[in-house]
């Protein structure tokens, strides 16, 4: 108990460490490449007194080390800077639209979980109508459906012309909380629809290696049938890749959903991301960018300590290595 | 050592063929000039028009053809990038193994710590949106790691094989048993990676161009035109459609060929 506690904190240290590095180095490319902001604030008939200003007031005449510092410790009590276009702190920016991405991410990543396991377990299971070719071709056609395409369709067979929701015009949970909710609904299932074909593949492969080792054989030797071998024992093992590949899915799922924040106009991170890329509003970009980063590390981490927690041969694995992994 | 055609790989180069046929034609001859304004705002699809006409009375199909050249084209190009400097990085870890791995794979494991897409939006935004170059650059860049990841496990595989102890033993250097022993030893691992790393390629570009930071005019890719045609959906859905419909037939006969390489090589079950 003692190791694994050892092993969490562990963990945790290195997820800061990467936290850091990754806002160093994009603090590092903003600062190569974006020119002056101050400049391009006030335009170019600004007086150089009225630039030196605005340039005291965004703290932007330090050297840039110190600047970074600056920036980190504001970090931890939630001061990220003031938008350079919004002149408003960052925070109040963007936690709202925080929220709306999170909840997006975390319905479309239940949707995942909960259609695509029990569908792979029955497409492994049943070999009748949809085996073989058909599959593979509904499983193929899946993948290839780009989220942004349904976004599309969605907007137009929902939206449009059966009236469910209205496509780019988001209520808010406090105006309209069913409208809003169905909005997101719609948003998540563009998400999920690749996703699903994804994990389904994955869970199914991941199902039949399982079922042709040999503690199976000595399962069912034994006079259990194979329902119950794959129920009480399989299941468990074959689950274990197929969280790691989870795991990575619910980190992807934030960047995804930028492009269907876009389509279904939903005011979430990435679509406030992208109009401040545009804007070259810097403080916006590094504050979402590392927020987001926070968030891949953390859902690598979910995902080893539940394979871990399902697997104790991972487990013990993990804490020889000393919890370096 | 011949191995068997199967069901999937041929629908897949029949499928992929036909997009490519049309996007070379579209590049030469297309049924309409795509430019030319004159043939009736918003027309749904007709047999003179078959994919109907957009707000400015342009014909779909052939903007569709010339938009289709230019998506397979970035694509293709990226994907080689990020193949060509990937494997590169895998053999040299996989083989020689040491302290570069470390470092190297080290490095990989930040870079995949990161969303791939978002991380090329960045690139794309630092080094200049809207021009071809940078699309490519951005996402060949993002595309090594996998690729660099995927190598590597071929390459350290199979270092110790008897045919690479004996190639050594025979007096042949490291350069030698790395390109002509190895390299086409692990094709069979490229292949499909291939194919799935063109159809994310696909994708992030046509997401990219979707949001106006990829490909914009004049270079229409089919990502460009979804999000031209998103705004006039009520007017004229076949135009969002038939352009969806397109990049969906693409990444499916590319995907139908991955799935019929790695059947081929006996990995699925």
């Amino acid at each position: 108990m003692k190791d694994a506690c050892l092993y969490i904190l562990k963990r945790l240290f290195l997820l800061l460490a990467t936290m850091i590095l990754v806002s160093f180095l994009t603090f590092l490319a903003f600062r190569l490449v974006s020119g002056d902001p101050v400049r391009t604030m006030l335009g170019t008939e600004a007086t150089a007194e009225q630039v030196e200003a605005l340039r005291q007031e965004l703290g932007l005449s330090d050297p840039f080390l110190l600047r970074y510092v600056h920036w980190l410790k504001g970090f931890f009590s939630r001061d990220l800077g003031v938008s350079y276009s919004y002149r408003q702190p960052v925070w109040d920016l963007i936690s709202g639209k925080l929220t709306l991405s999170l909840l997006l991410s975390l319905l479309s990543f239940a949707l995942i979980v909960a259609i695509s396991i029990p569908a792979a377990i029955a497409s492994y299971r049943f070999t009748g109508p949809i085996s073989g070719w058909p599959r593979t071709i509904l499983n193929q056609l899946g993948m290839a459906v780009p989220p942004f395409f349904t976004g599309i369709l969605f907007s137009w067979v929902f939206g449009i012309t059966l009236r469910l929701f209205t496509p780019g015009d988001f209520p808010g949970f406090q105006t309209d909380a069913l409208a809003s909710f169905i909005h997101l609904f719609f948003a998540a299932c563009c998400l999920a629809i690749p996703r699903i074909a994804m994990t389904i593949r994955m869970m199914r492969s991941s199902l039949i290696s399982e079922m042709n080792k040999t503690y199976v054989l000595t399962a069912i030797s034994r006079g259990n049938d194979r329902k119950t071998v794959l129920r009480r024992h399989v299941l468990k093992n074959a689950l274990v890749p197929v969280i790691t590949f989870l795991g990575q899915t619910l980190a992807e799922l934030v960047g995804a959903g930028i492009v269907v924040e876009q389509v279904l106009g939903l005011p979430g991170l990435g679509r406030f991301l992208v109009t401040s890329i545009t804007h070259r509003d810097y403080p916006v970009v590094q504050a979402i960018v590392v927020i987001l980063a926070f968030w891949v590390v953390l859902s690598s981490l979910l995902a080893d300590l539940i394979s871990q927690a399902i697997d104790p041969r991972l487990r013990t694995a993990a804490l020889a290595k000393g919890g370096t992994a | 050592m011949k191995k068997k055609m199967n069901s999937y790989l041929l629908t897949g180069l029949i499928i992929t063929g036909t997009f490519l046929l049309l996007a070379l034609i579209g590049q030469f001859w297309t049924p309409y000039v795509p430019t030319d304004m004159a043939y009736g705002r918003f027309q749904a699809p007709t047999l003179s028009h078959p994919f109907g006409t957009d707000n400015f009375g342009r014909d779909i199909l052939s903007r569709v053809m010339e938009g289709a050249g230019t998506t397979f084209f970035i694509a293709l190009l990226t994907v080689s990038l990020g193949a060509v400097a990937g494997t590169a990085v895998g053999a040299v870890t996989g083989y020689f193994g040491g302290l570069l791995d470390d470092i190297l794979m080290r490095l990989n494991d930040a870079l995949t710590a990161f969303p791939s897409f978002l991380l090329a939006l960045l690139i794309v935004s630092l080094i200049g949106p809207g021009k071809k170059l940078s699309v490519i650059l951005a996402l060949g860049l993002v595309f090594i790691p996998s690729f660099a990841r995927v190598m590597r496990s071929a390459f350290a595989s199979l270092r110790t094989a008897n045919y690479v102890t004996g190639a050594r033993l025979m007096g042949a250097g490291s350069s030698r048993i790395l390109f002509v022993h190895l390299l086409p030893n692990t094709f069979k691992v490229f292949l499909p990676a291939f194919t799935i790393g063109f159809n994310n390629a696909v994708l992030a570009e046509a997401s990219m161009s979707f949001l106006g930071i990829g490909v914009t005019p004049p270079d229409a890719s089919l990502g460009y035109m979804l999000s031209e045609a998103q705004s006039m959906l009520r007017a004229a859905p076949w135009y969002a459609i038939f352009t969806g419909l397109t990049i969906v037939f693409l990444v499916f006969g590319v995907g139908l060929i991955g799935e019929g390489l790695q059947l081929m090589e006996g990995e699925e079950g």
